[in-house]
């Protein structure tokens, strides 16, 4: 039987209206944006909205509870005349560079090792996650007791086998409290490095490895070949959100050191903060925190034009 | 298909309903005070248990009290001012109402009556309350930061009297560390304690940071080389290495570790001692900063009242002070804190909570030295920047780790210049 499209097209005036309705929200495209509205709207107000208006702030000489005055790149001018924010520069890139390293190679390893066979591997997995889950700040509190003068038990252990007749400063030396802080990092980071590689890890089929061994393929062959190919895209997406992360760190140097000894700690985000909340100069302080944009820009750009690439 | 609809009608619904205001009364029920919380538990106790209810009970007004953690506060009160939400009574200290002054109500009238009616102000205060000839804080009390030292060891080493002068605790200093029981003086980024001293410290050796006009950058002189070089001195031979990176934690727990003879603090520590350490309380004492070449400073650090312009009923907010600034309520509520806080109404220099602890005697004596920080400079946003960059206390502490006394200077004048766009 021939059907007329008059039928389906004109049905009566007042079901159309309802049939449009019903339909709208049964189009994919209409639906997928309904269901996004929220999370974009949630990223437009508390993401989006914060970073342009902390751009309109470094544009301006505002002081906390005062209107501001347009004051162009002068905030940025300021900056670049002052020799702590380099300092903080410097900081800041020795920390992220030498944490994500620490991290990538301790990372690698502890994936390597969670992905072998051996009695209790689970719960071993779940006390690797224990860092990642713990508060940052109750850690950061843990491990000012753990390099504490006094009460250090690292302290503590190196006298009592006579590595050491000495306390060591972990946290009054500037050498030692930017290390303190890289390794209090990396006890933090390394799970995050850990249980994403592993999920690479599971992905790769033993019988790559078997035929690899039967091939003469000795391990670090098989590393190289077969583990390392499958691990690049996720080691290099893990390392990019690791990067990030490390380089906007505020609540470890924050509890640790707050910046000191003499600003030998002080990162972008802490001087940041100093600026903006304390001494209440919200302009000088959005221009330090934008200061960390270009950089981590470019590696965001670089490192996903390499994974297109690839 | 048909649960896509019930989903959104569900979510759309639940989401209206949390987004719907409560309704807000015409009349003041309700304020809200906020502070940061008190080392002195009693006294944030005593307003929660004992001020709030009668003053309920007097005027129907519920006072909600509000505490911050220790450090808090600043961050707190801009978030207030920048929003103009939140509560409608403030807790301020140090040059805040100079840095809020937008967003406080004038309360010259109200400090006239208690000033009036509690013996007077002290003169100091004016510096820090009064912004452009209005007042727009009203201080309760200073937490002084003073001497805080091991009796037992002092007299071990054969000092029976505390040093009144910096040369002379130097002296004791060298003694004392040699029997292992080394000063403890903050030198990192903490919030107070490294301030307490260290601004002191240069005043008495005559240096300033900047003058009155707050653009001439007075740091690069001899008195501030001799107050750097004595500071080194007494760092390498009183000291150690650890005290660079103290926060305001540190000193405490090290007093109580007893790895510290002594250290320069609040009352706090006598006060937890007598809670937790009775032992190591009944051999500590306080005395008076030492004086140097150019007399004796102590830091100001002044607690205050300030009512935010936002709030809905202002007068209420005042009426609140004036009762609460009113000596019935006042003298109680000090007396809970154990001296902690000095008052600075001429009423309280002999008030019977001076009687109950001699030890905090130098807390009430050292009001009459006390200068707030960047003195003798302005109270404005250049000198919070300059407090929150740490200039100073990095100046002494790069010193300390060994760099000269020339570079430091050179390096914290450059910094003050900037700040105080000095030309």
């Amino acid at each position: 039987m021939a059907v007329g499209p008059a039928t389906v097209a004109r049905p009566a005036t007042r079901a159309g209206r309802a049939f449009s309705r019903r339909s709208l929200f049964e189009r994919e495209g209409v639906f997928s944006w309904v269901m996004l509205a929220p999370g974009v709207l949630f990223l437009l107000a508390f993401v989006a909205y914060p970073f342009f208006y902390g751009i309109f702030l470094s544009f301006q000489d505002r002081r906390v509870a005062s209107a501001g005055t347009f004051v162009g790149l002068a905030n940025f001018v300021t900056l670049a005349h002052d020799a702590v924010f380099w300092q903080v520069t410097r900081n800041t890139f020795i920390y992220t560079i030498v944490a994500t390293l620490l991290k990538m190679v301790g990372g690698l390893a502890m994936a390597l090792v969670m992905n072998q066979a051996f009695r209790g591997r689970n719960l071993v997995r779940a006390f690797f996650l224990l860092p990642f889950i713990v508060p940052t700040v109750l850690s950061t509190v843990a491990w000012m007791w753990i390099l504490d003068p006094t009460f250090s038990v690292v302290n503590w252990t190196l006298r009592n086998t006579g590595l050491m007749t000495q306390n060591f400063s972990w946290l009054g030396n500037a050498t030692l409290a930017m290390w303190s802080i890289i390794v209090v990092n990396t006890w933090r980071g390394l799970p995050f490095y850990g249980i994403t590689l592993l999920a690479g890890l599971q992905t790769i089929s033993p019988d790559l490895y078997e035929a690899a061994a039967i091939d003469g393929a000795s391990i670090t062959q098989r590393f190289w070949y077969i583990t390392m190919p499958v691990l690049k895209p996720i080691l290099i997406i893990v390392t990019m959100f690791s990067v990030i992360f490390t380089f906007s760190d505020f609540q470890l140097p924050y509890v640790l050191t707050h910046g000191g000894p003499a600003n030998a700690t002080h990162l972008f985000a802490t001087y940041a903060f100093d600026i903006g909340m304390s001494a209440g100069v919200l302009g000088m302080g959005a221009a330090v925190a934008l200061a960390m944009l270009p950089a981590l820009a470019l590696l965001i750009v670089a490192l996903t034009l390499y994974l297109r690439r690839e | 298909m048909r649960s896509r609809r019930e989903f959104l009608a569900t979510s759309l619904a639940a989401a209206g309903a949390a987004a719907l205001p409560r309704s807000a009364g015409a009349q003041t029920k309700t304020m809200t005070v906020v502070h940061e919380s008190s080392f002195i538990k009693q006294f944030d106790d005593f307003f929660v248990k004992t001020l709030a209810p009668e003053y309920q009970k007097l005027t129907g007004i519920k006072m909600n009290y509000e505490p911050v953690s220790v450090g808090g506060m600043l961050t707190r009160l801009t978030t207030m001012a920048e929003t103009k939400s939140g509560p409608e009574i403030t807790a301020t200290g140090l040059n805040w109402a100079h840095l809020f002054d937008n967003s406080l109500v004038d309360v010259t009238d109200v400090a006239g009556e208690i000033g009036k009616k509690l013996g007077g102000w002290h003169d100091i205060i004016h510096d820090i309350s009064v912004v452009k000839g209005k007042w727009k804080a009203l201080p309760w009390g200073n937490i002084g930061q003073l001497e805080v030292y091991r009796t037992d060891w002092f007299k071990e080493a054969g000092v029976n009297k505390f040093p009144d002068n910096w040369e002379d605790l130097l002296a004791a200093g060298r003694l004392l560390k040699k029997k292992g029981h080394p000063f403890g003086f903050e030198l990192g980024h903490g919030f107070g304690d490294n301030h307490g001293w260290l601004y002191p410290l240069l005043w008495s050796y005559g240096g300033r940071e900047v003058d009155k006009d707050g653009k001439t950058v007075l740091i690069d002189s001899s008195e501030t080389a001799a107050a750097v070089d004595f500071c080194r001195k007494f760092y390498k031979e009183t000291m150690f290495e650890d005290v660079l990176g103290w926060t305001d934690v540190n000193n405490n727990k090290a007093f109580f570790g007893e790895q510290i003879s002594c250290t320069n603090n609040a009352s706090s520590i006598l006060v937890v001692g007598k809670r937790d350490f009775p032992d190591i309380a009944k051999v500590t004492d306080h005395a008076l900063n030492p004086q140097g070449p150019k007399g004796r400073f102590h830091l100001l650090n002044s607690q205050n009242h300030s009512i935010m312009t936002y709030a809905s009923d202002v007068k209420a907010a005042k009426d609140f002070l004036r009762w609460l600034y009113d000596d019935k309520q006042l003298s109680r509520w000090l007396v809970s804190a154990d001296a902690y806080y000095a008052p600075f109404l001429h009423a309280y220099d002999n008030h019977p909570m001076w009687n109950s602890e001699p030890r905090y005697m130098p807390f009430k004596e050292s009001l009459k030295t006390t200068r707030p920080h960047t003195w003798p400079g302005p109270q404005n946003h250049a000198a919070s920047e300059s407090v929150a960059k740490y200039v100073l206390v990095d100046m002494f502490a790069k010193a300390c780790r060994g760099d000269s006394t020339k570079d430091v200077i050179a390096t914290a004048a450059s910094q003050l210049k900037q700040i105080y766009k000095a030309k």
